[in-house]
C-alpha cells in the first residue's frame, strides 16, 4: 500500500470504480469468518481507497473509514495489553506503530470540510493516544531486551595475571543470564565483542526506528543510556575495580595500593580497547541511522566510568614517590600511552573534548610525576650517606641496588626516553666515541644512566676513602666499578652505555688493580731487591731482610684473607698477577743469594708462598702459623 | 601601592605581578607584608559581598545558588586561590613556611585541599544525576508543548514527570546513604532481578553517580570544618591569616556544592560552619551561609535532591505539572491550559539552561580540582625543599 500516491487527478469513471471496490472491500471486512489478517489487509486497501477519494471530495467516507481502521488498532492494542502477551510480542507491537503512523499522516493529509474538523481532531488525538500506549509498551520492552541480552567477555585468568602490556587477550564471553560461554558471540577482527546478544539487535533497531520516527526518541534515548551505563557499572564490579576516594588512594600503605593498580591497568586497557569501542560500534548498530545521537549516548554512557578511571591515576600521580614507586608509575604511565590513540578516536568528538583533554593531562601528570622521580634518584645516590665503612671491600649494595635498577628501568626504555629528552646535559663521556655501534647510546636515556652511574661512581669514591688502609681503597673501587662493568656487559645495558664508557670502565678498575698491587706489595718486594745486598751483602743484612718479608707476608696474608673480592675471574686474576710479580721477585731474590742464605731463614717456600696467596681475598681472615 | 580599583577585577593578574616585584624587592619588610595581608583580606571580602548583594539587590541576576551562581562563586573561590598563593608562596623563603605556627597549618590546610578534591568529584558525578533529570523533564515538556494537547501526550508527560519527581526523592535516598552502594554491589553479576516491577528507565539508577564505599559528603565537610580554629594574637597578623581565610573560603564553597548538587551521604550535613563573626572579610560569607542553612533546613525535612536552584524550581514544576496530568480530560480547561502552558515554557527554560550551564559548570569543577592539585604539589615542593634546607646532606 505505500506504493500508492495521493493522485492529483483522478477522472471520473475512475472515481466511480474507487467507490465500487470500497463497497466491495467493506463487505468483505465486515463478514465474520475472515482472519485478523485479512481484514487487516482489506481496510488498509479500503483506507487507501478513501485517500484517494478525499482527493475528490468525498470526505464523509475517508473519516469514517480512518476512523473504523483506528478502532481496529485500539482494540488489538487492548487486547495485547490485557491478554499480557509476552514480551516477544515487540513485533507486533512494531507493526502496530508502522499502522498508526500510516494512519497519521493520512490523517494529516486529508483536508477536511468544517463540519468534520471536530471528528478529524478526535481521531488525531485517539491516535496519539494510542501511540503513546505502544510506545510506553516499546520502552519497557526495550528495558527487558537490554537487561536480558546483555554480555560480558571475562578474561582468561592466567592472562590476566601476566605482565605484558601488548598481551593479545583471549576473551571468552559470558552472557549474564546463564553464564555459559557462548561461542557465537565471540565476534570480529576488529577486536570488538558483542556487549548484547546479537540476535536482539534486529529488534532494538527495529525498536529505534519506531520510536524516532514518532518522535519518541528521547524516550528512547533515556532508557538506552541509562541501562548500557548501568552494564558498564557493573562490567567494573566484575573487573573488581574498588571506588576509592582521592583520601583513601594517598592514605594508603603501597603495597595494598599495589594490587589495585595492577587491576586498574588492566581494566584500562579492558575497559578503553574492548569495552568501549565494542559499545561504540554498539550505539553506531543500534543509532547509527539518526546522525550524531549515537555518539551522544556514547559519550553519556562512558563518562563516568571514564572519570573513575581517571581519577584513580590522579590520586596515585598525587602522591610523594619514592624511587621504588618508579616501576608502578611506568606501568600506568604506559598503559595510558598505550591507549591514547583508542581513546582519542573513541572520544573524537567536539563534546567529548573534555575526556581527551582530562586524559592527556593525566598522560602528562604521570611523566612529571616519572621525570622528577627518576631525577630525584640520583639526587638520593648523591646523598647516600658515607659514614661507615662497607666490610671487606666488596660490592656495595649501593652498587647493587643502582646497577640492578637501572637494568630494570631500560626495559622502559622507549618511555623513560621520550619523557627524559629534556633532561639532556652535556655529557662529555659519550662524545670521543667514534666507533659506537650502537645509536641507542646517544639517546636521552643513556645519558641520564651514564650521569647516574658517574654520581654513583663518586659516590663510591667518598665511601672508599673512609678506608684508613689504601690498599683497601683500591680494591673497594675495583670490585665495584668491576661490578658495574659486568652488569652492562651482560644485560641490555650495554647498548646504552656503548663499548666507549665500557672500555673506559674497564681501564679504570684495572687501575685500581695496578694501584693496589703497587701500594701493597712495592715495599715488600723491595726487600728483596738486590740494590742493598750487592754493596754490603752481609749475612746479617741478607737474615734481616728474610725475617722483614716474613713479617710482611704474614701482614698481608692476614688482613688481605678478609678482604673479599667476590668475582672469581677477577680475583684470580688478581692473585696471579699478585703471585707473578710476588713468586718472581722471591725466586731471584732466593736464587741469587742461595750460598749466603742460611735455610732456616726461609720460612716459605715458593709453592707456600702461591698457595698463600690463593686464600687473599677469599672474604675470610686467617693468620699464618709463625713455626 | 596603588590601590586597586574594586570594580576591575580584570587588573588582577598585574596586581600579582606588582605586588610580587614588592615581595622581591622588600623581603623581610614587615609592614609590606602586612599591607599584603590586610589587601587579600579586603579582596576576599569584596568578593563574597558582591556574591552576596548579586542575590539581593539585583534581581536580573544570577539567583542564588542557580548554574549561573554557582560558577561565579567557582571563579571567586579560583581568583582567591591565586591571589593567597601569590601572598603566601611567591617569592617567599621556603624556611619561613615550614616554621610554626604554619608547620601545623598548612599540612591541615592541605588536608582540607584533599578533601575538597573529593568533593569536587563528587558533585561532578551528581551533576551527572542532574542531566539525567533534564532528560526526563525535556521529555515532559516536548509532550506538553504539542497542540491540541490530547491524553496521549499528557500520559506521556505524566509519565516522564512521575519517574522525575520519584527520581528527585530517590537520588536523595541512594546518594543519601551507602545503602545504594552496598546493594549495588550485592549484585554482582547476577544484574537485575528478573521480578523488580519498577523498571522504569528511572530505576536503571547507574552506580558510577556513586564514590567510594563509606565516602560521605556530609562527614568530609564536617572534617574540614571541625578544627578550624582563626589565629588569634600575634599569629592573626602573620602568615597563619592568609591560611585561615583559604580554609574558610574551602569550606564554605565544598559546603556550599555539597548543599547544591546531589552528592553521595549528605545526610547530616552540617548547617553550622566555625566562622569568626567579628572578622569584616568573613561578613558576607557568613550572610551567604545563613541564606543557604536556612533553605538547607527546610528542605533537609522534606528530603530533597539539593538546592540547586534550576532543581527546586523543577521539582515544584514536575509537581504541579504531575497534579495537571493526573486530573487532565481531553479537552481541558482553557484557563488551567494557558497555566501549563506557562508552567511548560518555564521548565523548557530550565531545560535550557541546564543544557547550557551544566557542562560549564562541569568544566570548572575540574578547573578547581586541577588547580587545587596543583597548589597542593606546589606546596609540598616548597616544604621539601625547607626540609632539605635544613637538614644539609654531605
Amino acid at each position: 500500500m505505500e506504493e500508492h500516491k495521493p493522485m492529483t487527478t483522478i477522472c471520473e469513471q475512475d472515481q466511480h470504480m474507487v467507490a465500487a471496490a470500497q463497497n466491495i472491500l467493506k463487505g468483505l471486512a465486515s463478514s465474520k469468518s475472515i482472519s485478523n489478517e485479512l481484514r487487516k489487509t482489506l481496510l488498509d486497501l479500503e483506507i487507501q481507497l478513501s485517500t484517494m477519494s478525499t482527493i475528490n471530495e468525498r470526505k464523509g467516507n475517508g473519516i469514517k473509514l480512518l476512523e473504523r481502521e483506528l478502532q481496529f488498532v485500539e482494540d488489538r492494542v487492548k487486547s495485547l495489553e490485557t491478554n499480557h502477551i509476552s514480551m516477544a510480542s515487540s513485533s507486533e507491537y512494531l507493526k502496530l506503530v508502522g499502522e498508526i503512523q500510516t494512519l497519521t499522516q493520512t490523517l494529516q493529509q486529508n483536508f477536511c470540510s468544517v463540519n468534520e474538523k471536530w471528528k478529524h481532531k478526535e481521531l488525531v488525538q485517539r491516535a496519539n493516544e494510542v501511540m503513546q500506549v505502544v510506545m510506553s509498551k516499546l520502552e519497557e520492552e526495550l528495558v527487558q531486551i537490554l537487561v536480558q541480552n546483555k554480555q560480558y567477555f571475562e578474561l582468561d585468568y592466567m592472562l590476566f595475571h601476566s605482565n605484558s602490556v601488548d598481551m593479545v587477550y583471549d576473551e571468552s564471553y559470558v552472557s549474564i543470564e546463564d553464564e555459559q560461554i557462548n561461542e557465537t558471540s565471540r565476534s570480529s577482527d576488529d577486536g570488538t565483542i558483542d556487549l548484547v546478544n546479537p540476535s536482539v539487535l534486529e529488534d532494538l533497531k527495529s525498536i529505534a526506528k519506531a520510536m524516532f520516527g514518532s518522535n519518541y526518541h528521547k524516550e528512547f534515548c533515556h532508557v538506552f543510556i541509562a541501562s548500557r551505563k548501568y552494564a558498564l557499572d557493573e562490567y567494573f564490579v566484575i573487573l573488581e575495580i574498588e571506588k576509592l576516594s582521592i583520601e583513601n588512594v594517598l592514605n594508603m600503605e603501597w603495597y595494598s595500593l599495589n594490587r589495585r593498580i595492577k587491576k586498574w591497568i588492566q581494566a584500562m586497557k579492558i575497559i578503553v580497547q574492548v569495552y568501549l569501542v565494542s559499545e561504540k560500534r554498539l550505539c553506531k548498530q543500534v543509532l547509527g541511522n539518526f546522525g550524531s545521537v549515537y555518539q551522544i549516548c556514547f559519550s553519556e554512557i562512558s563518562r563516568c566510568s571514564i572519570f573513575h578511571l581517571l581519577n584513580f591515576g590522579e590520586a596515585i600521580a598525587m602522591r610523594t614517590h619514592t624511587t621504588e614507586n618508579l616501576f608502578c608509575l611506568l606501568d600506568m604511565y604506559e598503559v595510558l600511552d598505550h591507549v591514547a590513540m583508542d581513546i582519542d578516536i573513541l572520544f573524537i568528538e567536539e563534546v567529548d573534548s573534555f575526556v581527551r583533554e582530562e586524559f592527556h593531562k593525566l598522560l602528562r601528570n604521570f611523566g612529571d610525576s616519572i621525570k622528577s622521580t627518576f631525577l630525584a634518584f640520583r639526587y638520593a645516590i648523591a646523598t647516600n650517606p658515607s659514614n661507615k665503612c662497607f666490610p671487606q671491600g666488596g660490592v656495595h649494595h649501593l652498587t647493587r641496588y643502582v646497577m640492578n635498577y637501572i637494568k630494570a628501568l631500560v626495559e622502559y626504555g622507549d618511555s623513560l626516553n621520550l619523557l627524559l629528552i629534556d633532561e639532556v646535559s652535556t655529557d662529555p663521556t659519550a662524545s670521543n666515541d667514534n666507533s659506537e655501534n650502537s645509536n641507542l647510546s646517544y639517546c636521552s636515556l643513556a645519558c641520564n644512566l651514564r650521569q647516574i652511574t658517574t654520581t654513583l661512581e663518586s659516590n663510591l669514591c667518598n665511601k672508599s676513602k673512609l678506608y684508613t688502609n689504601e690498599a683497601l681503597q683500591h680494591i673497594f673501587m675495583m670490585n665495584n666499578i668491576h661490578y658495574m662493568v659486568q652488569k652492562v656487559k651482560h644485560s641490555n645495558l650495554c647498548n646504552f652505555f656503548g663499548d666507549y664508557w665500557l672500555r673506559r670502565r674497564v681501564g679504570m678498575f684495572q687501575n685500581y688493580a695496578r694501584s693496589y698491587e703497587k701500594v701493597t706489595w712495592s715495599s715488600i718486594l723491595s726487600m728483596l731487591s738486590d740494590e742493598s745486598v750487592s754493596t754490603c751483602g752481609t749475612k746479617r743484612t741478607l737474615k734481616k731482610k728474610c725475617k722483614d718479608f716474613s713479617v710482611a707476608f704474614c701482614e698481608v696474608y692476614k688482613t688481605q684473607t678478609g678482604w673479599s673480592v667476590v668475582d672469581t675471574e677477577l680475583r684470580e686474576d688478581l692473585q696471579i698477577s699478585v703471585s707473578q710479580k710476588v713468586i718472581h721477585a722471591y725466586r731471584s731474590f732466593t736464587g741469587r743469594n742461595s750460598s749466603d742464605i742460611d735455610e732456616k731463614w726461609i720460612k716459605y717456600s715458593v709453592d707456600d708462598l702461591q698457595c698463600c696467596i690463593l686464600d687473599l681475598f677469599q672474604g675470610s681472615s686467617k693468620s699464618l702459623h709463625h713455626s | 601601592m596603588p590601590a586597586p580599583t574594586e570594580n576591575n577585577p580584570g587588573s588582577f593578574l598585574g596586581r600579582i605581578s606588582i605586588r610580587r616585584n614588592q615581595v622581591m624587592s622588600m623581603d623581610g619588610n614587615h609592614d609590606q607584608e602586612l599591607e599584603d595581608l590586610e589587601l587579600f583580606q579586603k579582596h576576599v571580602g569584596d568578593r563574597f559581598s558582591e556574591l552576596f548583594s548579586s542575590t539581593t539587590e539585583d534581581p536580573s541576576s544570577d539567583a542564588l545558588l542557580s548554574i549561573g551562581w554557582l560558577r561565579k562563586l567557582l571563579d571567586e573561590l579560583l581568583c582567591c586561590e591565586a591571589e593567597f598563593k601569590a601572598v603566601v608562596m611567591m617569592g617567599r623563603d621556603p624556611s619561613q613556611i615550614s616554621k610554626p605556627p604554619l608547620d601545623k597549618l598548612l599540612p591541615e590546610l592541605l588536608d582540607r585541599v584533599i578533601k575538597s578534591l573529593d568533593v569536587c568529584n563528587a558533585v561532578t558525578l551528581g551533576l551527572d544525576a542532574v542531566k539525567n533529570l533534564q532528560r526526563l523533564a525535556e521529555i515532559a515538556v516536548s509532550a506538553l508543548e504539542t497542540r491540541p494537547m490530547g491524553d496521549g501526550q499528557v500520559r506521556r508527560a505524566k509519565k516522564a514527570l512521575n519517574l522525575l519527581v520519584t527520581t528527585m526523592i530517590h537520588e536523595d535516598k541512594d546518594c543519601g546513604s551507602t545503602k545504594g552502594t552496598e546493594r549495588s554491589r550485592s549484585f554482582g553479576r547476577k544484574g537485575f532481578n528478573g521480578g523488580n516491577k519498577d523498571r522504569g528507565g528511572g530505576s536503571l539508577r547507574a552506580l558510577s553517580w556513586t564514590m567510594a564505599r563509606n565516602w560521605s559528603a556530609s562527614k568530609q565537610i564536617h572534617a574540614m570544618s571541625s578544627n578550624l580554629t582563626a589565629p588569634r594574637g600575634a599569629e592573626a597578623t602573620g602568615l597563619a591569616s592568609p591560611l585561615y581565610i583559604m580554609s574558610t573560603i574551602l569550606v564554605f564553597v565544598m559546603w556550599t556544592l555539597a548543599a547544591a548538587i546531589p552528592c553521595q551521604e549528605r545526610n547530616g550535613l552540617s548547617t553550622h560552619l566555625p566562622f569568626q563573626r567579628q572578622l569584616a572579610w568573613a561578613q558576607p560569607m557568613i550572610g551567604l551561609h545563613e541564606k543557604i542553612a536556612e533553605e538547607w533546613k527546610k528542605k533537609e525535612k522534606k528530603g530533597t535532591v539539593g538546592l540547586l536552584e534550576e532543581m527546586q524550581k523543577m521539582e515544584k514544576l514536575g509537581q504541579s505539572l504531575t497534579e495537571f496530568a493526573d486530573s487532565f480530560q481531553f479537552p481541558g480547561d482553557n484557563e488551567r491550559l494557558d497555566e501549563v502552558k506557562v508552567q511548560v515554557e518555564e521548565l523548557a527554560d530550565i531545560c535550557r539552561k541546564m543544557e547550557e550551564g551544566l557542562e560549564p559548570l562541569q568544566l570548572q569543577i575540574r578547573e578547581v580540582f586541577h588547580r587545587l592539585v596543583r597548589t597542593r604539589t606546589e606546596f609540598l615542593h616548597v616544604l621539601d625543599q625547607a626540609g632539605k634546607l635544613s637538614t644539609p646532606t654531605m
